[in-house]
């Protein structure tokens, strides 16, 4: 059972194409998973689709473009129609039967176990999926079944997506397919449930800070990791 | 009397859609360029006012992949209008994404997919076309400064506090103008 949903205002970003795409990757996560707010984007485009209606139609003259367009379609056409066939991915399953998530499977093509994982500590890592130029950074992070993260601090927005296992925090449990939203302002210190690992997709704004007085040691390597430091 | 006039080019276009994934039969490709090209041309110039290269671009890439994907199209998930907005607004995500100052490697392809596929079933039809009546009913009696939001976030592709910023409004003032008009138009029900 899904507890944690994106905001309303954040699927109507989503469904409008207005979010950035790093959070978009969240929120289509989340969404494989949920029936519910499969429900609301599915109003949300038909809404959506009212409004490209109701466009004032611009009254250009196209013919020019008409041309060109099947001008082109027709040189496809005869190259080759094979390539009309959509291509369709197999879906992998790795050893741990972690099946992964569609919208992850340009980052992931086989196994979680795959990815280039640094370990912060004996039982925390993180795999960076990709850090977008003057922007977000994509990561996994991996803690291991009972372990707690160090406490940390946000210096920017932090999406949080469970993929599997469970974590909680001052505020609550997070289960497989929550979608957690944290500001700046929030500190907290996640642990893991004792039955299995946790794995979780997170969208940083910003680099998290560590105020534990020894793992502050690992902000200086967490920024550098970190887009906005370059 | 308008809307009896209104339903069967709807029609037709159902038509056009199925002459193509069946029969690849450009003339009906012919009609939906017609009717969807100007419409995809102002989404775009909506976003960048005076981008005609780009309104292009995006335009004919919409029709290929209507021409491409047609066979993928499920009437009983969606309305055409639906599914053309959705093609829209990807090629648009995409555009903006390959030529814009900050390049996003991740293709949207990924994060759209799995939302307006759903199986056909008689029940989810009827609950479809009760909804598109009250989106379509609401929006008429919306009060402007809603359907000035709205059209922000949907047309001009602006974040909430983007359209906060251009408006000159608290984003809590933005958020609960989107709020009351979802709520209005019951596409949102607070959980």
């Amino acid at each position: 059972m899904i507890n944690y949903h994106p905001s309303i205002e954040i699927l109507t970003d989503y469904a409008a194409g207005s979010l950035p795409l790093a959070h978009s990757l969240c929120v289509s996560t989340h969404l494989e998973r949920c029936q519910e707010c499969q429900q609301q984007i599915r109003k949300l485009e038909m809404l959506g689709a009212h409004l490209f209606d109701r466009t004032h139609t611009d009254s250009r003259q196209l013919s020019n473009l008409k041309d060109s367009f099947f001008e082109k379609l027709n040189a496809q056409v005869e190259q080759k129609n094979e390539s009309l066939s959509v291509e369709e991915e197999p879906v992998e399953i790795d050893w741990d039967n972690y099946v992964i998530p569609n919208s992850l499977r340009q980052f992931i093509k086989k196994s979680y176990d795959d990815l280039n994982w640094m370990r912060l500590s004996p039982s925390f890592k993180i795999a960076t999926l990709y850090n977008e130029e003057g922007g977000a950074q994509i990561a996994l992070t991996r803690v291991k079944a009972g372990a707690h993260m160090p406490t940390h601090t946000h210096t920017g927005d932090e999406i949080t997506l469970v993929l599997e296992g469970a974590f909680s925090d001052e505020s609550g449990v997070y289960r497989q397919g929550d979608f957690i939203n944290r500001d700046a302002s929030h500190k907290h210190k996640p642990i893991v449930t004792k039955d299995a690992e946790c794995i979780c997709l997170t969208v940083l704004d910003a680099p998290i800070e560590f105020t534990g007085w020894l793992t502050r040691l690992l902000n200086p390597l967490i920024r550098r990791y970190h887009p906005h430091s370059s | 009397m308008e809307r009896a006039i209104e339903i069967e080019p709807d029609e037709q276009r159902l038509a056009d859609m199925l002459a193509i994934a069946e029969h690849r039969d450009q003339a009906a490709l012919v009609r939906l360029f017609d009717h969807y090209v100007p419409k995809v041309r102002a989404f775009c110039l909506a976003a960048q006012p005076g981008a005609n290269l780009m309104a292009d671009d995006i335009a004919q890439e919409v029709m290929i992949r209507i021409w491409n994907k047609a066979h993928t199209y499920k009437p009983e998930s969606a309305s055409l209008n639906t599914w053309v907005f959705t093609l829209a607004r990807n090629a648009r995500i995409d555009y903006l994404r390959k030529n814009s100052r900050h390049q996003s490697d991740i293709d949207p392809e990924y994060l759209w997919q799995n939302v307006v596929d759903e199986n056909a079933d008689p029940f989810k039809d009827a609950q479809q076309k009760r909804d598109q009546e009250r989106i379509q009913q609401g929006l008429e009696k919306l009060p402007a400064d809603q359907k000035q939001v709205l059209a922000k976030v949907y047309l001009e592709g602006k974040t909430h506090k983007e359209a906060a910023e251009e408006l000159s409004l608290p984003l809590g003032t933005i958020k609960s103008r989107v709020r009351l008009a979802l709520h209005k138009l019951t596409i949102y029900v607070k959980r």
